[in-house]
């Protein structure tokens, strides 16, 4: 309930609602207005109308109210896209949202969720306090309480089992500090069983393209798509999943005439906004993208010249495209040859253009092939490193790319250092820690075949602290698998579902026995979720309220690299406390607290963030977030409205030539003020200005081949051709040594640019001209990779019997992320006959996730209060359904769900059921809204579309196979 | 400059404008000739939504009556229906009746009983029959009132009461008028059922109404009830019917059927026509039953009337009533037509 | 004097429903009542188009002139308003609305329909600006701060325009220009050969199945 407000000092009012959308030629008198008007009083403001529109001659004759409108600066909690928000605060309470006009990624607008998040300050259905299952009931306990029981029962599994018997799932709606504290506070525990719904969301994303060119992540940014001249969408809809992404995409169409191609099997929303609309069969994106390049390299469409100075692999990819010829692409996928021409046309006559894609394409076994298709694909047009080309890939959650950047990640510690003793000696140093006390956390096997495969053999014995975790797709094999088959000491038997919801994942009935299996569920989220009601557990499960972001304060990175900071917006309401706090009881509880926050200040029980983020500065080279002070992203943060719309770089102001976040890479240290790089491996600026080359990540050579840029190099490069990345030996030999300082000099011997503490590596490098990461070639060929060239091979679950002979899938595993992994066999059998259908998943605009957090906001919930199936009218009439009715979904392992069917023409193709993944709170038809604590009940529940989906994993990093699977439909 | 030069300008002059005028029509005519004007590809969709060739309901999110259209083109329709038929013509139509009645009156003045009265009275109505039709009429009265209030006392009673005051007058109206509304369906149906013996259409009435009831041709025979009442009968049991009906559709207690505006509108419709006819009917039937007629208001208020009244307005049913009298004065204590024991000297 | 207007344009619309969320937030509205909604025709087909819609603020608003107790008013901006206190909740309104702006919460008695209630441009009603008792019965009052409404101000693709009506259509007129749907009507698109993948302009999406 909002109470009397005074006119609060904003930024002063415009003649209409519209911002100004035009790339800045010219300054209208709107623009001039916002900018001038930021600092102005209200009632000059108003005064300064050009219209005089209100009817009082100023609000300061309002009667005074007790306490002034604080006017908070924050960013949205929901998708990558990192809307700006002004949030009005009245004596602790959020009274109010204003949009942020000046803010350069959003200008103001919001989607369904983005406008709602005032919510949040209501919470009428958070979980308010630390809650136990006692006998199948909800009970109130302490956090005093909770903590020591949930750390006595840890510590007990610990010592039985072994560290890796506890699970720590994470999350994407960490902040930056929050996620990086979590990943260290894993390594602390002992355990690389540590994820969070990256796995499940652009794990192969960041797999294929990080293996293609070095980084994994969007290459240019939402903003800079004002710059294309095509754009293709593939597995992906914007207009739900980022919609004010379309912004940007429309400025594009509407501006440089870009045609939109979307490649989707369902005509979704933003298929209707499309120019070419590319209907194809669920898992064939590879057909379809070596399809269009085969007509690309048939009429010679390619960009010979980009790929001779900075493509390594091209030929191989020639001859895989070859066999793509369009009988054969439409033979598998459904597309026939004059759309596949047509869409190659439009990239290849409209460059640059840029190439979006999403969990329609990640979410695969082959997810790894489709992602470097993708980047193949663009490689061959030249379109990397140009403002407006680009791989832009949408990031899910607010804060995704933070927490992978960060590491919470079973594969790799913070930064993407991976597991090696070398990367743990890295994070020692930084952490201020014994390398062995690091060490001395861990579990190994005494001898080989203890914990797994064959006693006594000769097998390398297992170093859970090098061996990569279990990933959070399979958490549940963790704890189902036989002991013996996993590549641990013993099962998992405590999981951690810290801000993760579990309906997210698949196999929902085995997921129900796990839970149930397990010793101990600690669920730390600012609701219930899913995890609270889906087993029948009667104890063992604890609920801790976490707050939510709006709540604490702290960075966050948006899907285009840049760093956003937050302010807090409202204490944490009830009981509930933010990560960072709740990760300090628990530190303190296992004994380690004080190694932990060593160099970190604890003011009570609340890290001070500000050290936390220094903390991530000093160690996270790999990537450039080491630039990105806590005084510079406040700076950012209090001057939007200096930041370029299109080119998001400031002109003027405070944070002048900065790129706003500071994109990473923002090489070196704070000091050197390194401006961010707002477009990956753009050669036409120089690294200092935001210019960047593509990483010699992969050796300088292979087979005799160069894998170095040939005769392309950033501008005002010393270096004029490829050259591998910067050693402190690699400096002395050009002679750049002593451009170091002795501070820097002293940190920096015998280390590399990753590694050296000083910075002074990448500052030199870069004063040079250099990247310091290298000059290499993007490879095609990815020699580590189970398919060196992207291939396609058929779903485990495939309705195509016919081409699994052709294409078929890999072999089954014994030991892929410490668990038995089966492909071959379940491809073996056909289901077809009973599960004639195609199971595909995607997302609605209204709720995120999981869903329990945005089913619980009635603004929201009001708007999908069903969950449903898309189902073809040909399929529908076939089963007697009509729309409306109630029908059983179910998939080929057993799992059966209870939604509402809704039927249409042309939406989806007949044989293909498309359902979206946020409901929960109905398991197989049973409602389980008795089983939520009373009053943290979601206003919506609904079957999870995983209960139904299968197996199915990729092969590089154990993304689920969420895309493809089989179902049949009847009426209930 | 001679004539001669200025023609010649004058001629250049209007070339060019003309020339300046077409030429940049020609691409225009071309490319219609070619292959037809290039319409506009949105016209057809948005001339569908706006429902002149065919209805288009959208679908969205939010859930409510009629959330899909886009456009309601009948709600105009209605609203000219409302405010520019109904409002005006149902005006002058009940004050056409008044004026009407008003000028009979002072033309025809108070009709008397035939050769006056007799002094003897005849049983007309029993005591259940009157209950009925004065709580019906009462609801009925009741019904129009504050119907009428909510009809134009937006052009007459705001200027008297003031928005606020006419805003609570009209609160209170649309409370009594939905209360009354269901009971006014109740008592309807009861009243037909009361009072249909003798409201069944008979082919003397047809007689009596091409001698207008007596006006011309002499002496019209009549039942117990002449055609005029049996039309006031019948309009108000069947039309009060829909009347109640289509209130209770517009009371929108239960969205019955999904009814959309359209249907809503389509009871109005009903609902105000039916109303203003019967209220005007009801003009007639209130100047005859009370000032109009000598001998007439009494049947309902005593449930008696004067014989010479009876012999003189429903000569058939007061040959009839007689005709049971002396069957039943042949059989002493035989209960009469009337259910009651003829008396001796009844109505002295 | 400005006259404030509603624009929707039909397309940059992508349903997210941005303003309808907007607005429930600004105006705190229950449950079961929408004051603004987003509409979409040929949902799933190619030729899809969604436009928000709420009260129009009709110069000749056929609310007004319908309503039995005539509670409505119209502000010197252009902003049809209604008087709550004395509306009666007859429904008429909702009838002759062409949008279908008026929304009745069930909340009289017997589960009647309850008062009006409808857009307001976040220009509040009859009570004194920005005071509590404005807010709690007919929502903000942002037109009284020099704001405008918040469901334009957060529309996720400035696809929903409000504001002074000259203003918004110079908006929505440099849009046509730039995206040449007026050449296109004109032919100019046919005679200098830009048919082709801007023939549709953008209105018809094209599916794999129709042929160019």
């Amino acid at each position: 309930m909002k109470l009397v407000r005074k006119q609060p000092s904003n930024p002063a009012p415009r003649a209409a609602s519209h911002a100004a959308h035009t790339p800045e030629r010219t300054m209208n008198r709107r623009e001039f207005l916002q900018r001038s008007g930021i600092t102005v009083s209200g009632v000059a403001a108003v005064s300064a109308l050009p219209f005089s529109m209100v009817k009082k001659a100023a609000a300061t004759t309002e009667p005074a109210s007790s306490g002034e409108t604080k006017q908070v600066r924050t960013v949205c909690t929901h998708c990558s896209v990192g809307c700006g928000i002004y949030a009005e605060v009245k004596n602790g309470v959020w009274t109010g949202q204003e949009p942020a006009f000046d803010h350069p990624f959003n200008r103001g607008a919001h989607c369904a969720k983005g406008a709602s998040v005032r919510e949040h300050g209501h919470g009428e259905r958070r979980l308010k306090y630390p809650t136990k299952l006692v006998n199948g009931e909800w009970q109130r306990v302490s956090w005093e309480e909770a903590v020591n029981e949930i750390g006595d029962k840890m510590l007990a599994i610990r010592e039985q089992s072994g560290p890796d018997s506890v699970y720590w799932l994470g999350s994407a709606k960490h902040n930056n500090e929050q996620a990086y504290l979590f990943r260290k506070f894993a390594a602390f525990w002992g355990t690389n069983n540590v994820d969070h719904q990256a796995r499940i969301c652009h794990s192969t994303t960041v797999a294929g393209v990080a293996n293609t060119w070095g980084y994994g992540a969007m290459t240019n940014s939402y903003n800079d798509i004002h710059n294309s001249q095509a754009m293709l969408v593939i597995g992906g809809n914007p207009t739900e999943a980022h919609p004010v992404a379309m912004q940007h995409l429309f400025l594009a169409k509407e501006r440089n005439k870009a045609p939109l191609i979307v490649i989707d099997p369902r005509f979704t929303r933003t298929a209707a906004h499309a120019d070419l609309y590319m209907r194809i069969r669920p898992g064939t994106d590879v057909p379809v993208v070596w399809g269009m390049l085969w007509h690309i390299f048939e009429n010679g469409w390619e960009d010979q010249g980009f790929i001779r100075q900075r493509v390594y692999g091209m030929d191989e990819v020639r001859q895989e495209v070859a066999k793509w010829t369009p009988d054969e692409v439409e033979r598998v996928s459904g597309v026939p040859e004059e759309t596949v021409k047509r869409a190659a046309k439009l990239m290849a006559e409209n460059r640059p253009g840029t190439f979006i894609w999403c969990m329609g394409g990640t979410q695969h076994t082959i997810g790894n092939n489709n992602t470097r298709a993708y980047c193949i694909f663009q490689l061959a047009l030249g379109n990397l490193g140009v403002s407006g080309g680009g791989t832009n890939i949408f990031r899910g959650h607010d804060n995704v790319q933070g927490a992978t950047d960060l590491g919470v990640l079973s594969h790799t510690l913070p930064g993407y250092y991976g597991l090696a003793e070398g990367a743990w000696k890295h994070w020692a140093k930084v952490w201020d820690v014994d390398y062995d006390w690091l060490v001395s956390r861990f579990d190994r096997e005494e001898r080989a075949g203890e914990y797994f495969g064959e006693e006594g053999s000769d097998a390398p014995t297992i170093d859970a602290m090098t061996q990569k975790g279990i990933p959070v797709s399979r958490w549940i094999d963790g704890v189902l698998e036989a002991k013996d088959k996993i590549a641990q000491k013993d099962n998992v038997r405590a999981m951690v579902f810290w801000g993760h919801a579990p309906n997210s994942q698949t196999r929902g009935p085995e997921m129900k026995d796990a839970m149930e299996k397990l010793d101990l569920m600690v669920i730390i989220d600012p609701y219930p979720t899913v995890s609270a009601v889906m087993s029948d557990r009667k104890d063992g499960v604890y609920l801790l309220p976490a707050a939510t972001q709006f709540e604490t304060y702290g960075s966050v990175t948006a899907s285009n690299r840049s760093l956003q900071w937050r302010d807090k917006v409202i204490d944490p309401l009830f009981e509930s406390k933010p990560d960072h706090n709740i990760m300090y009881l628990l530190a303190k509880k296992f004994g380690f607290s004080d190694e932990f926050f060593k160099n970190i200040q604890v003011n009570g029980d609340e890290p001070l963030i500000e050290d936390i983020t220094r903390e991530f500065n000093k160690g996270m080279w790999t990537i450039g977030y080491t630039g990105q002070s806590p005084e510079r992203l406040k700076e950012h943060q209090q001057n939007w409205h200096t930041f370029d719309f299109t080119t998001l770089q400031a002109r003027g102001g405070p944070a002048h030539g900065d790129f706003y976040g500071m994109p990473w890479p923002c090489w070196g240290t704070a000091e050197m003020k390194h401006p961010g790089t707002p477009n990956l491996y753009d050669t036409s600026k120089s690294v200092a200005e935001g210019g960047l080359t593509f990483r010699a990540r992969f050796g300088v050579e292979r087979d005799g081949v160069s894998l170095l840029a040939d005769g392309s190099y950033g501008k005002g490069s010393e270096i004029k051709d490829g050259y591998p990345e910067f050693t402190a030996d690699v400096l002395k030999n050009l002679g750049w040594w002593d451009d170091l300082t002795d501070d820097e000099k002293a940190l920096a011997e015998g280390t590399n640019w990753k590694t050296d503490l000083s910075g002074g590596i990448q500052r030199v490098a870069i004063k040079h001209g250099c990247s310091p990461f290298g000059n290499a070639k993007a490879r095609c060929v990815v020699w580590t990779f189970p398919d060196p060239v992207p291939v396609h091979r058929e779903p485990l679950y495939t309705s195509r019997r016919d081409l699994v002979e052709k294409y078929p899938t890999y072999e089954d595993r014994k030991d892929f992320y410490r668990l038995p992994t089966r492909y071959e066999s379940i491809q073996a059998k056909d289901y077809t006959n009973d599960y004639p259908l195609i199971m595909t998943s995607g997302r609605l605009v209204e709720y995120e996730g999981g869903g329990d957090e945005t089913r619980s906001n009635p603004w929201l919930a009001e708007l999908q209060q069903n969950m449903f199936a898309e189902i073809n009218i040909v399929d529908a009439n076939n089963a007697g359904i009509k729309a409306g009715d109630m029908i059983w979904v179910e998939g080929p392992e057993g799992g059966r769900i209870k939604v509402m069917a809704k039927v249409t023409d042309e939406g989806i193709a007949p044989g293909v059921v498309w359902l979206p993944f946020h409901f929960g709170g109905h398991f197989q038809g049973r409602d389980l809204r008795d089983k939520y604590p009373k009053g943290s009940d979601p206003y919506v529940l609904g079957e999870a579309c995983n209960t139904a989906f299968t197996y199915g994993y990729d092969s590089v990093t154990a993304m689920q196979e969420t895309k493809c699977s089989l179902c049949r439909i009847s009426r209930a | 400059m001679n004539v001669q030069h200025r023609r010649v300008m004058m001629r250049t002059l209007v070339w060019c404008v003309f020339i300046a005028l077409v030429l940049p029509l020609i691409p225009y005519a071309w490319s219609s000739l070619e292959n037809g004007a290039v319409p506009n590809p949105g016209t057809q969709l948005w001339r569908d939504v706006r429902q002149r060739d065919g209805a288009i309901v959208g679908s969205t999110q939010v859930s409510g009556v009629d959330a899909g259209v886009l456009i309601s083109v009948y709600g105009e329709r209605w609203r000219h229906y409302r405010m520019n038929e109904l409002v005006p013509y149902g005006a002058y139509a009940m004050g056409g009746v008044l004026a009407f009645i008003g000028l009979y009156f002072l033309v025809r003045r108070r009709m008397r009983i035939e050769g006056g009265r007799s002094g003897e009275k005849l049983l007309r109505f029993t005591l259940f029959q009157r209950w009925v039709h004065w709580s019906t009429a009462a609801l009925f009265l009741l019904l129009a009132l504050t119907g009428l209030v909510l009809l134009y006392g937006r052009f007459v009673l705001i200027p008297v009461l003031g928005p606020e005051g006419f805003g609570t007058t009209a609160e209170v109206c649309k409370w009594t008028h939905n209360i009354s509304g269901p009971l006014f369906i109740v008592a309807i149906t009861v009243m037909f059922i009361t009072y249909l013996p003798g409201n069944v259409p008979a082919w003397h009435d047809i007689k009596w109404v091409f001698k207008g009831g007596g006006f011309f041709g002499g002496h019209a025979s009549a039942g117990r009830y002449n055609a005029g009442e049996k039309a006031w009968f019948w309009s108000t049991c069947l039309l009060g019917l829909l009347l109640g009906i289509s209130g209770v559709v517009l009371l929108d207690l239960i969205t019955v059927f999904g009814q959309g505006r359209d249907f809503m509108e389509f009871a109005h419709v009903i609902h105000s026509v039916i109303s203003l006819f019967l209220i005007c009917f009801s003009f007639g039937h209130m100047y005859l039953a009370t000032i109009g007629m000598e001998g007439a208001l009494e049947s309902m208020t005593t449930g008696r009337v004067d014989t010479n009244w009876a012999k003189a307005h429903h000569d058939l049913w007061y040959e009839e009533e007689m005709a049971k009298r002396s069957n039943k004065a042949q059989r002493p204590g035989s209960r009469g037509a009337t259910g009651q024991v003829a008396e001796p000297d009844a109505g002295t | 004097m400005a006259r404030m207007k509603f624009l929707c344009d039909a397309q940059r619309c992508i349903e997210c429903n941005g303003c309808v969320t907007a607005c429930k937030n600004e105006n705190e509205v229950p449950w079961g009542v929408n004051r603004r909604r987003v509409v979409t025709i040929n949902d799933g087909q190619p030729g899809e188009r969604s436009m928000s819609v709420a009260c129009m603020h009709c110069s000749d608003a056929p609310c007004a002139a319908v309503c039995p107790v005539d509670c409505f008013y119209t502000t010197d901006d252009g902003v049809v308003l209604h008087d709550k206190d004395i509306c009666i909740g007859c429904g008429y309104c909702f009838y002759a609305c062409p949008f279908g702006a008026p929304q009745f919460p069930r909340d009289g008695a017997f589960g009647t329909r309850g008062k009006m209630d409808k857009c307001t441009f976040c220009a509040g009603g009859p009570l004194t600006d920005n005071s509590a008792e404005e807010y709690a019965k007919y929502g903000s009052n942002r037109l009284a701060e020099g704001k405008l409404p918040l469901c334009a101000e957060m529309c996720a693709t400035k696809a929903l325009l409000a504001g002074d009506g000259d203003v918004v259509a110079d908006i929505y007129r440099e849009r046509i220009t730039y995206r040449g749907s007026a050449t296109l009507a004109w032919g100019w698109g046919v005679a200098y050969g830009k048919q082709g993948i801007r023939q549709g302009g953008g209105l018809e999406g094209r599916s794999s199945e129709k042929p160019e």
